[in-house]
């Protein structure tokens, strides 16, 4: 209790050995993010360079671009909260980008779709799992009193979720043209 | 989960590890001559509510999801003590969270919010078993379940506030529970005939935002017809009962409540409720509603006896009886409401005392102690505005964030406890004043009033949120 001839004060759960122990959990998460990003970032880019229609083409590259940014900003949030990212997530995010390409193969096929338009969709789940893990970030930083966690990952949060909107919204309109006409995008 | 609760010297508060709150220091808060403050316990998430023992212990809730409703931090029931500084977890609410408690014969009786329904749990402090006396309270929604307290006639005295925010489960219900629960909606305390006219919005639940109509007393997305009857139920929504301890001789004394959350009997026996303002933003938006404390009527007649709950005037009412849809409740920001009940019964108010509007009043207490001073007086924590998100009104900014002492026979209030510069101590940089207090509650010495903190809340136009570990115990003592 805070005693008035020593001024002490109870601390719930700020002491330096459970605080930092609270900051490696969370960095770990970011380090996930940092993976899931990149995924989701090489993967648009990708699926940018396939798509033939130029308007599609043109904003999937602006999605891209914004992954790239996003992908920073995980960086940068570690080193907020006094961590370094892990070395090796680079190689891990780019692995699975590639495995969410041949996801989309498969998926796409059995349904009966052709074409860059599997691809399209396989990037709209990436990219949700993208958005979730940054929607995580924001939590961490509620729960940790940090707003400089918190604010970065709500405004990134906003742009990811325009970006999975955009893919969305082509999917839908394209799919049937995919699957019933077998047409490219 | 054991508390890891550490002792820290007053300099550990000018340099704590969440940056949001990174100073605590009395020196920026005023008292009134006579009176000095210090912090007790820093680093609560999210505490909703406190209660003190015979023993002098202070039982302390973390609300776990609150407002808004994510993150979500453990919903502790925790017991410290006063005398020694020991901290101890007593409970973890898992859904939802704890929001009032009263001690009572070696136990403590509990109002959790969580699941479509509010409840009340008894935990016996010896053998540690839970038991919940009160379930079945509409809840899902917006508003909370009050302090449990205990009348001078021995009963157990409860209220829980409405589901929908200004009368319809909207849209904005979606950043509280509704995502949640999506059937969740208000419940009248009596029959009540409907006007028909529903409100229109977007719908958050479909993949693009299609409109959608909803009525009063209905889940969002369901729209209400013209003199259709909603059947009153005893478990409403904004009500206020009473019962035994154990649960039973449940009785329904009020009802059109919107968030009753302070609830305190007088030294003469008179029960009164805190009530908080319909918030001008939305679909269904009201202005200039004012705060307001009710003087419970029925609490005062026997037990068994009330045939008819009182009604307090929500979804149709403001706190000083004008309706909603007048010229003075036009709203600056959203859509103007329109009437939902075509027959509405007799209003119970006046209310005891009105208050400015989006002040947000929470728990309170009367004080009985002639060694604090003041005996007699209501202290009263007010939470603070969400303006400018539910006001654009500039004057509403920096309304609340503070503790009030009322005399209510006189109508005369003066603040007692509040920062030395205007609003949070966030709202201005290195200041480590109070933020958010939402109880306060006499120690049984007498002399000193403990106030419970929530932490910081940073409100924008378009969004509220809130950071853990920044909640602090005070402690206002007399000299």
């Amino acid at each position: 209790m805070s005693d008035p001839t020593t001024n002490d004060v109870i601390l719930l759960e700020l002491d330096d050995a459970t605080w930092s122990a609270q900051l490696d959990r969370a960095a770990a998460w970011l380090n996930n993010t940092i993976m899931t990003q990149e995924k989701f970032r090489k993967f648009a880019a990708d699926v940018a360079s396939e798509i033939r229609e130029p308007h599609v083409k043109a904003y999937l590259e602006d999605v891209a671009k914004r992954a790239e940014d996003h992908e920073k900003l995980a960086r940068d949030l570690i080193q907020a909260i006094g961590r370094e990212p892990t070395p090796g997530r680079s190689a891990a995010g780019a692995v699975l980008a590639k495995g969410a390409e041949l996801v989309a193969d498969v998926v796409g096929l059995a349904g009966g779709a052709r074409g860059d338009w599997k691809d399209l969709r396989q990037l709209l789940l990436a990219g949700q799992d993208a958005l979730g893990a940054f929607a995580i970030v924001e939590q961490l930083g509620y729960a940790l009193g940090m707003p400089e966690l918190a604010e970065p990952a709500f405004r990134a949060q906003g742009e990811k979720m325009r970006d999975q909107l955009l893919i969305q919204e082509f999917m839908l309109e394209m799919g049937p043209m995919a699957i019933l006409l077998r047409e490219e995008i | 989960m054991a508390v890891t609760a550490t002792r820290a010297s007053r300099e550990t508060l000018r340099k704590l590890p969440t940056t949001v709150r990174p100073i605590v220091d009395p020196a920026d808060i005023e008292t009134p001559e006579g009176y000095e403050v210090a912090p007790v316990m820093v680093g609560l998430s999210f505490p909703c509510g406190m209660g003190f023992a015979d023993d002098g212990s202070l039982f302390i809730l973390e609300g776990g999801s609150t407002w808004p409703t994510r993150p979500y931090m453990p919903a502790r029931v925790l017991r410290f003590d006063t005398g020694s500084g020991d901290v101890e977890q007593i409970d973890v609410e898992v859904l939802g969270g704890p929001r009032g408690v009263a001690y009572r014969d070696g136990a403590i009786y509990v109002t959790v919010k969580g699941g479509y329904h509010a409840h009340v749990d008894r935990y016996d402090l010896k053998t540690k078993e839970r038991t919940i006396v009160v379930d079945g309270l509409p809840s899902g929604g917006w508003h909370e379940p009050s302090d449990p307290v205990f009348g001078p006639d021995g009963l157990m005295y409860f209220a829980n506030g409405s589901v929908s925010q200004n009368g319809v489960c909207l849209p904005q219900g979606f950043t509280v529970d509704l995502a949640k629960h999506p059937e969740a909606h208000d419940v009248p305390g009596r029959d009540v005939a409907l006007t028909g006219n529903n409100v229109w919005s977007r719908d958050p639940r479909k993949p693009f935002p299609f409109l959608i109509e909803t009525g009063p007393f209905k889940p969002f997305g369901e729209r209400a017809e013209k003199g259709e009857v909603i059947r009153g139920e005893l478990k409403c929504s904004g009500g206020l009962w009473r019962c035994h301890p154990d649960g039973s001789g449940l009785e329904l004394l009020a009802w059109g409540l919107r968030n009753p959350y302070g609830l305190a009997f007088s030294e003469e026996g008179e029960l009164f409720a805190s009530d908080n303002d319909y918030e001008e933003k939305g679909e269904r938006a009201i202005a200039e509603d004012p705060d307001r404390i009710w003087r419970i009527r029925n609490a005062k007649n026997p037990h068994g006896s009330v045939t008819a709950p009182d009604w307090y005037g929500f979804p149709d009412l403001r706190g000083d009886g004008e309706p909603v849809w007048n010229e003075a409740s036009q709203p600056r920001k959203g859509n103007p409401a329109e009437p939902l009940i075509a027959d509405p019964p007799p209003w119970a108010g006046p209310a005891a005392f009105l208050e400015e509007p989006h002040t947000c009043l929470c728990h309170m207490e009367f004080c009985r102690s002639d060694a604090f001073g003041h005996r007699g007086s209501l202290f009263l924590a007010q939470f603070g505005t969400y303006a400018p998100l539910n006001t654009p009104d500039p004057a509403a900014l920096n309304r609340g964030f503070r503790v009030k002492r009322v005399d209510l026979a006189t109508g005369h209030s003066e603040p007692f406890l509040r920062n030395k510069r205007p609003g949070p101590a966030s709202h201005h940089p290195g200041s480590g004043g109070l933020e958010r207090p939402l109880d306060c509650k006499f120690h049984h010495d007498g002399r000193s009033l403990y106030v419970l903190d929530f932490g910081v809340t940073v409100v924008a136009p378009t969004h509220v949120v809130a950071y853990a570990r920044t909640g602090v115990l005070w402690r206002v003592t007399r000299l």
